[in-house]
């Protein structure tokens, strides 16, 4: 891949291949004396979506942390467009949403959705929090809803707000675990149409731990399967559907292929494997 | 009523008002009443003596006897509690600032707040009294060391069960420990301190009586004590009566305070 210099945030010049945002490099990880993570290599391209599948336990969020830098790698680096991730999350190029939506109960949606980019950017007023907010709400669907609280807002509509507070950040990356595991089937198909239509409207990178193979193949453009004791990358599947890609799809032969050929990757991938 | 066509709807929603009513205090009501009915019945046929048991009759006579000067101990009463019950607020939640913000202060003064509430209180208030006269400090500091501990405690339990990956959210974007403290574990805590303040209240009302048993020239607890000596028990009785509502009056308030405070906490109801 061609190698090029650009400007990175600062001024510094930095080399980093031209269209990899994410890149990791023979990441560890080593938790209370146990390897949670070997010799991780990933590279995402700039607006990508990617999705990371694997049994539990086989370190799929601890990569995901390693990759926002709440977690320091034991060994090897990450960079996050030339940077390191915690500078990068500094410079809210790092939007994290969680299966829980930690949405603060006594906060309206609104003020919600803008809680985070009020702590990042303390120049901001409260009526440029609230506008940008409520622009954001608008663009997961919840538009109507920014004066209700938390605990008058469903599941699905909960998470939408925690998705709307990461883009708030407007950051490059959106690193996104199992953030519908806790939704019912429909609500799940319809967050997934929801986060396809926001990627393609923001062209955001996204990395996304998930337990659905199907959600995977639906949402995803390269998947990378992840195999436990130690946990480590198995596999990886590009999809080559193209967008824009609705639930039609899964009638799709093609995606029934894909869906043969990742679950025979994800069976291999809970047999422990020995070191490498 | 009966022969008018009743709608499911306004049928069940009658049924629910009327649950709604006697869930609530009809039934506590008509114990009390009950009791009431019964204690006088007791009282007479068995001619019991007023200095051992009063009838709630002569207790009420009492009440009106004295009114001037029970109306007087009472505010007496209720200005320590009042005040008591503040200050073990704003002690209480400093400490529990204190110990969440400063962690080496922390680590150091939880275990001697524990530690301090093994101490059993009430035996400290010959020795506040010896301490501080016989005037309002004393009471307010035996207050302070009986009610503090529920407002500190739940106050911290309210500020360390903040979500770990919400607390992973605001380190990601470079949040201060203050910032995380003011904007996220403090307001977060207060569901927990509400209800510890709730237990405060009730403790307050102790503090002070007990406060006047140790030593004082006015206050219910006085009064109390008095006329126990004159063998005054329908006396006694009617300051117990006035302690009771002193006591239910300050739980109320901590409990619309609560529903000021924080409308957004989960919503408990005995229903
Ligand atoms: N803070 C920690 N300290 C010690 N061990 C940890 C810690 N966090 C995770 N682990 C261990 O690392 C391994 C991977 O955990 P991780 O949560 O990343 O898995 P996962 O793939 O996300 O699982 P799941 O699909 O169940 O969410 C587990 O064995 C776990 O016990
Ligand atoms: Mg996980």
């Amino acid at each position: 891949m061609r190698i090029e210099t650009i400007r990175a945030a600062g001024g510094r010049p930095a080399h980093i291949r031209h269209d990899d945002l994410i890149s990791a490099k023979g990441v560890s990880v080593v938790m209370a004396s146990q390897l949670v993570l070997q010799n991780i290599d990933l590279s995402i391209p700039k607006g990508s979506f990617v999705s990371l599948i694997g049994p539990s336990g086989c370190g799929k969020s601890t990569l995901l942390k390693v990759l926002a830098g709440l977690v320091n790698p034991t060994s090897g680096s990450v960079s996050i467009a030339g940077l390191p991730p915690v500078e990068a999350a500094r410079k809210r190029m790092i939007g994290l949403v969680f299966q829980d939506a930690n949405l603060l109960p006594w906060k309206n949606a609104v003020d919600n959705a803008s809680m985070l980019l009020g702590i990042a950017d303390k120049s901001l007023s409260r009526a440029d929090l609230r506008a940008r907010g409520r622009e954001m709400l608008e663009l997961v669907g919840l538009g109507d809803s920014a004066h209700k609280r938390p605990h008058e807002l469903s599941g699905g509509m909960r998470q939408r707000v925690a998705i709307a507070r990461a883009l708030a950040l407007d950051p490059a990356v959106l690193l996104m675990d199992e953030p519908f595991g806790a939704l019912d089937a429909i609500t799940r198909d319809s967050m997934g149409e929801s986060l396809l239509e926001i990627w393609q409207r923001t062209g955001k990178t996204i990395v996304l731990v998930t337990h659905s193979i199907d959600e995977a193949i639906h949402l995803s453009r390269h998947v990378h399967v992840m195999g436990i004791k130690p946990g480590r990358i198995t596999g990886s599947l590009d999809i080559g559907l193209p967008y824009p890609r609705d639930l039609s799809l899964t009638e799709d032969p093609q995606f029934v292929r894909l869906l043969v050929q990742l679950r025979t990757m994800l069976r291999a991938s809970h047999q422990p494997g020995g070191a490498s | 009523m009966s022969d008018q066509p009743v709608t499911n709807l306004s049928e069940s929603r009658l049924a629910s008002t009327w649950g709604a009513v006697t869930g609530s205090w009809l039934p506590a009501a008509i114990l009390l009443l009950a009791t009431i009915v019964v204690w006088e019945a007791v009282v007479r046929i068995f001619a019991i003596s007023a200095f051992i048991i009063p009838a709630p009759s002569e207790i009420a006579q009492s009440l009106v006897a004295q009114w001037g000067t029970l109306m007087q101990a009472t505010l007496v009463t209720a200005g320590e509690i009042l005040f008591g019950f503040l200050v073990s607020i704003v002690v209480g939640i400093a400490i529990a600032l204190v110990i969440v913000r400063f962690d080496w202060l922390g680590r150091a003064l939880y275990p001697l707040v524990v530690l301090f509430q093994n101490v059993p209180k009430v035996a400290l208030a010959p020795i506040f009294i010896l301490w501080f006269g016989y005037g309002l400090a004393p009471k307010i500091g035996l207050i302070l060391v009986i009610a503090f501990f529920p407002v500190t405690l739940s106050m911290l339990a309210g500020m360390q069960s903040v979500d770990r990956s919400l607390l992973s959210l605001m380190n990601s974007v470079g949040a201060s420990p203050t910032q995380i403290l003011f904007r996220i574990r403090v307001p977060h805590s207060l569901p927990n301190l509400m209800a510890g303040t709730k237990i405060a209240a009730t403790l307050s009302v102790i503090g002070a009586i007990v406060g006047e048993f140790a030593g004082a020239s006015d206050g219910l607890g006085y009064v109390i004590q008095f006329a126990s000596t004159q063998l005054d028990t329908a006396l006694v009785f009617a300051a117990l009566l006035l302690v009771s509502v002193l006591g239910i009056a300050f739980y109320y308030a901590a409990e619309v305070l609560e529903r000021i405070i924080v409308p957004w906490a989960p919503k408990f109801s005995h229903a």
